[in-house]
């Protein structure tokens, strides 16, 4: 299992998917980074010297929103390497007989399947760890406001998991499916999950609350939820930063909803949801080990 | 003596009329098997089933008593699968290395058996290249020296020539029958009958799944008698009659292939001879008889025309049906 674990970093490596993430990554970092300073700029500009509730509270949203902008980033970079990097792992490898050539050894299916999903995983993982940091840094660097460090651990708990929900769900979906079609199907799950947060921010802005449609707001909400139990990535997010931005010393004075507008934590799931997620996470990577016992080649 | 590979009925069904059914094989350790059929016989589904890639529908298989596909029976193949492609971000001593570390092996003694194998096939020091630099041929000698890693019992080889040039055929033959000398048992998937002929003992003739014949490579060849052709100027009925008479065993005229122009009375006589040796007679009739004699030779590969033969007139599900 080390040896594919190995060899799976060693591919991810050597096809280049490593420099390009990091190269498309330090272009983030810059970006972001002028435009956490010039938001922590703008917020400072009215500080006289004594920190005032509402001066604490401007820093307090700016620094809400560009974690918001950052993490957004950080989601779909992480999510997208979790699918294109494990996504010809079944199937693409057939396709030239790699596959073959390894089952025809001594060794056993899922130990090979667990290796290369130890693979992805950690790879990814190591990725999404960086990121994670580099954003609180350059968002504290910049605004001057921290998070509260005690929610660290859920929240990069929180954002870590999306990435092991993907590589289980690519890696199962690649038993069946050829990598492009595979990448097509995995992208399009992993961007409803985006539309599931948006019907919630839709139906949260009460752009829905006259009598008449509060059967459309029923509608949404029902499809918004069946959507999260689909694919639970971005409620996953929300939850993220809504452990973020709680920050008990300010207790009832801050309301994300009312402060941070567009920005705003919409619907985090509960912990039971969290919990189905750890179910669900559990049940696709048994059926991938379960399917790839099985499987002709 | 032990049987290295047995089938009992081994059957796979995939639902659209292909697979193969009842196929029942004994192969003998250290036996080279020959396993032949037209294309979409069926020949990779009864390798996959194996080397345990496919499960079968029904019936089993052994590989030197243990069932097809479980850990104990990988431990004793080198495979060699047909159409592979190792990774081209690799080098070829990496891509052994992999295999060798699925292999359980380890250390200076796993370092020695790559280098000597890469030397073997011909690879040597293109070895520490990517694979992606590697030609046709240089992939084929690469999986070769994969399939033999393990220096394993049975070594399922599907098609290994197919890629290489006239050299290259010529030393993976020699490489393949110092196996055999090993006392290797080999399993040759191959449209080279003349490959097959030269190196194995045993072949089995698959066609829509089921076996047609299987016996032993000098059984085969000796049914069908050795054939020699004969090319001849001034040939008249009358000495055919005649040459038919004298000789006691058939002879016939070979019909000439469209766009040939063959001057009067030149034809291609065909005699089946019991012994070689009954050629130069037949050849100092035919010069006492006053023909002009241009060329005499033996039809070659028997076990072409054996398959020919054995597979002509039955339908069969080729990639064009």
């Amino acid at each position: 299992m080390i040896a594919v674990w190995m060899l799976t970093w060693k591919e991810l490596i050597r096809k280049k998917v490593t420099l390009m993430t990091l190269l498309l990554t330090i272009l983030f970092w810059i970006a972001f980074y002028f435009i956490a300073q010039s938001a922590g700029a703008s917020v400072s500009q009215y500080d006289s010297g004594i920190i005032s509730l509402d001066n604490l509270l401007d820093r307090f949203r700016g620094s809400a929103i560009l974690l918001w902008i950052g993490f957004f980033f950080a989601s779909f970079a992480t999510g997208f390497l979790a699918i294109f990097s494990s996504v010809a792992a079944i199937t693409g490898e057939a396709e030239h007989g790699v596959l073959q050539s390894v089952f025809a050894r001594p060794i056993k299916r899922t130990h090979w399947y667990m290796g290369r999903w130890f693979g992805f995983v950690t790879f990814c993982l190591a990725y999404a760890l960086i990121l994670f940091v580099s954003i609180l840094i350059i968002v504290t660097y910049a605004t001057g406001v921290h998070p509260d460090w005690s929610a660290i651990g859920p929240a990069l708990a929180l954002f870590i998991s999306p990435v092991l929900l993907m590589v289980t769900l690519t890696m199962l979906a690649s038993c069946w499916l050829a990598p492009l079609g595979n990448g097509v199907a995995m992208v399009l799950l992993f961007g409803m999950g985006w539309l599931g947060t948006m019907l919630d921010r839709v139906i949260a802005a009460g752009m829905f609350t006259a009598n008449e449609s509060t059967k459309t707001s029923d509608t949404m909400e029902v499809v918004s939820g069946l959507i999260r139990l689909l694919i639970p990535t971005d409620a996953l997010q929300q939850r993220m930063l809504s452990e973020l931005y709680q920050v008990k010393h300010l207790g009832q004075t801050f309301s994300s909803r009312d402060a941070l507008g567009y920005f705003s934590i919409v619907n985090p799931p509960s912990d039971a949801f969290l919990y189905y997620t750890a179910v669900y996470f559990l049940i696709f990577l048994i059926a991938g080990l379960f399917v790839i016992r099985r499987k002709d080649f | 003596m032990s049987y290295a590979i047995e089938t009992f009925n081994l059957t796979k069904n995939y639902g659209n009329g292909r697979g193969c059914h009842d196929v029942t094989l004994r192969i003998l350790a250290g036996e080279a098997f020959g396993f032949l059929g037209p294309n979409g016989a069926g020949k990779s589904t009864i390798v996959k089933m194996l080397i345990g890639l496919t499960t079968p529908t029904d019936g089993k298989a052994l590989l030197f008593g243990q069932p097809a596909g479980s850990v104990e029976a990988r431990r004793r193949i080198g495979y060699l699968p047909e159409l592979f492609r190792y990774p081209g971000w690799l080098s070829g001593e990496e891509a052994m290395q992999f295999h060798a570390q699925l292999c359980g092996m380890k250390g200076t003694e796993m370092k020695r058996r790559i280098n000597q194998l890469l030397d073997e096939v011909g690879i040597g020091k293109r070895g520490r290249d990517r694979i992606k630099g590697y030609s046709k041929g240089m992939q084929q000698r690469l999986g070769l020296a994969c399939a033999l890693l393990t220096d394993p019992d049975i070594v399922f080889l599907d098609e290994p020539a197919s890629a290489l040039d006239p050299v290259g055929r010529y030393e993976v033959r020699e490489l393949l029958q110092r196996l055999r000398k090993e006392g290797k048992t080999i399993f040759l998937n191959s449209h080279l009958l003349e490959d097959v002929e030269q190196l194995c003992d045993h072949v089995a003739l698959l066609n829509n799944g089921r076996i047609l014949a299987d016996g032993r490579v000098s059984d085969v060849l000796r049914a069908s008698a050795s054939r020699w052709r004969f090319r001849v100027g001034g040939m008249t009925p009358e000495l055919l009659d005649w040459l038919r008479e004298t000789m006691i065993i058939p002879v016939d005229i070979v019909p000439w292939e469209d766009g040939d122009t063959p001057a009067w009375g030149e034809h291609w006589l065909e005699a089946e001879l019991a012994e070689d040796e009954q050629a130069g007679y037949f050849n100092r009739l035919l010069m006492e008889q006053g023909l002009a004699l241009y060329e005499t030779q033996k039809v070659k590969s028997s076990l072409d025309e054996w398959f020919l033969q054995a597979v002509s007139g039955l339908e069969h599900r080729g990639e064009n049906r």
